[in-house]
């Protein structure tokens, strides 16, 4: 559920998340003419375009199931960080307006998460996957496919803890459900960025920029790793901090929904029951998968380079 | 392709599209906050603002058919995204399906998100059938949508539908020669398939460039159709805008 509709998210968070948004779009605007200055328009156009068109394309799972391309990372790697925002802000602007898809008051909610989130870490991961493995074709796909894993990843932690933070579902279940979930769309969003990136540099590697300026690196990686930062300790507060963080959850919540005040009941309250172990063995689970993962690609990556 | 069925009641005339597209542009985002945000619990308000938005629907001359088919989609994705919600809020259980156990909170909540979701579709419901895309982008510009993000949705609604085109040729390319096989095989025909798309979306996206530099583009697309504003559409939006605010802020009063 990446797109969040009306009717899910509280007022402190829709205002919140609206106004980082607002902010963080409107540095993207002013950076991006910087980067594509008089190509803008077409460049932008085309992409915007193309996120469309590729979405309707159903990318087989084996499993019977099947996913679509949500594109954060192609396009942070295709253009940058800040006309990648850009072009997935247009992207969910018509899916809310034209197709009802993701609401329009959470229009804030979806940026924050997809455009700018999304984008951004996907843009500092492949960056610095980049410093790490090289330049070389197979390292550039490598680091795409890394790169979209964990802006996915991410994404739905976002997500997870704009739900908790509304006081709609307590903190396990929304990053386990909502988490969990993305951690499956990652993979095949890793899987198709990687396959969409080696095509792209096999037939037109003029499409992909070689180095970016260093001034447009600096920025995304001091925002991104601001949200990265969030993102985390709001996770480590939920997991060894729970009570704080309930305490806190409780003060914003009742000043804002009255229905939904009271702790959470038994099943969440301590970390002997099955819940809670299984959201620590799952949290530990997720951190050892991206470090093997990542140990491979390294390994991948270092030998054919 | 095209999105022509989205827009093809743009063009019948009513109170609701006098009013300028910017003008509908706010008063849509105004009318679904103010459903986003209603705690829950506040039935009374609720219905009040999804009478408010049947209201419109029947001024724009809307056809109830039409309105339900588009609500239909999103409105299932809802319903799947809410419907955890009966199970994963922990309280007094009500009945036990194996595993699962449905909570008498968790209804309520599942209730209060389905109702406020289902109201703030209205209002976009509302927009997409009375704003063709040109007058969307006219509005949005309007409000002062970043100039970047205002003329790419303008050139991609344009560039869509060649793109999608392509795409379709390359899909029957493909079938025609038997592609595809299995699950992996298939994936990388996919993958394939999106990079050329890619590809030729950019040579496109030149070429149109460059034809519209030769005929004078100077950053900006005109608009053949401007309606302006009037006093009495700014007095029915205003007057929309009040209520529908009224009423939220009614719902929070002790």
């Amino acid at each position: 559920m990446a797109h969040i509709p009306d009717g899910f998210l509280s007022v402190p968070v829709l205002a919140g998340t609206a106004t980082a948004s607002v902010a963080a779009l409107a540095t993207a605007a002013r950076r991006s003419r910087a980067t594509l200055g008089e190509r803008e328009g077409p460049v932008l156009g085309a992409v915007t375009a193309f996120v469309f068109a590729a979405q309707m394309l159903n990318f087989p799972l084996g499993i019977g199931a099947s996913a679509h391309l949500l594109g954060g990372a192609l396009v942070a790697v295709l253009l940058g960080p800040w006309a990648g925002m850009l072009v997935l802000f247009a992207v969910l602007l018509v899916q809310a307006l034209l197709f009802q898809d993701g609401g329009i008051a959470a229009l804030g909610a979806n940026t924050l998460n997809l455009a700018v989130l999304g984008v951004g870490s996907a843009y500092v991961v492949y960056r610095m996957c980049r410093l790490a493995f090289g330049d070389a074709p197979r390292a550039t796909v490598a680091a795409a496919a890394v790169a979209a894993w964990v802006s996915t990843v991410l994404v739905g932690l976002a997500v997870a803890s704009e739900l908790a933070l509304s006081g709609l579902v307590p903190w396990r279940p929304a990053l386990v459900l909502v988490g969990g979930g993305h951690v499956l769309i990652a993979t095949a969003e890793a899987v198709l960025t990687g396959l969409i990136v080696g095509f792209v540099l096999r037939t037109r590697p003029e499409l992909l920029p070689t180095r970016t300026s260093r001034a447009t690196a600096v920025p995304a990686f001091a925002m991104a790793g601001a949200a990265l930062v969030v993102v985390v300790l709001a996770i480590a507060l939920a997991s060894s901090q729970a009570d704080v963080l309930e305490a806190l959850l409780e003060r914003l919540r009742s000043a804002d929904a009255p229905a939904f005040a009271g702790p959470p009941a038994a099943p969440f309250a301590d970390y002997v029951s099955p819940v809670g172990g299984a959201w620590v063995a799952g949290a530990v689970g997720l951190l050892a998968a991206f470090v093997v993962a990542w140990g491979m690609v390294l390994a991948v990556a270092r030998r054919r380079s | 392709m095209s999105f022509h069925h989205l827009d093809q009641f743009a063009h019948v005339g009513s109170a609701v599209t006098r009013v300028p597209p910017a003008g509908r542009l706010v008063g849509t985002v105004v009318l679904a906050l103010a459903v986003a945000t209603l705690p829950p619990g506040a039935w009374s308000q609720l219905g009040f603002l999804a009478l408010l938005s049947l209201a419109l629907l029947a001024i724009a001359r809307i056809p109830p058919a039409v309105v339900l088919a588009r609500l239909a989609w999103p409105l299932g994705f809802v319903l799947l995204a809410s419907a955890a919600l009966l199970v994963v809020i922990p309280g007094d259980p009500v009945v036990r399906l194996g595993p699962l156990t449905l909570t008498a909170q968790g209804a309520d909540r599942f209730a209060a998100v389905m109702g406020r979701a289902m109201v703030a579709l209205l209002p976009a419901v509302l927009l997409v059938s009375t704003t063709g895309f040109p007058e969307l982008l006219q509005g949005l510009r309007d409000l002062r949508v970043p100039i970047a993000v205002a003329t790419a949705l303008g050139l991609a609604y344009r560039l869509l539908y060649l793109t999608v085109d392509e795409l379709e040729r390359l899909q029957r390319a493909a079938r025609s020669r038997n592609a595809g096989g299995g699950a992996a095989r298939r994936r990388h025909l996919v993958a394939a398939m999106a990079g050329a798309t890619l590809g030729r979306a950019f040579v496109r996206a030149e070429r149109t460039h460059a034809a519209m530099l030769a005929r004078g583009f100077r950053g900006t697309l005109p608009l053949l159709h401007v309606t302006p504003w009037t006093a009495g559409a700014a007095l029915n939006l205003v007057g929309v805008c009040g209520l529908a605010l009224a009423v939220a802020a009614s719902a929070r009063l002790p």
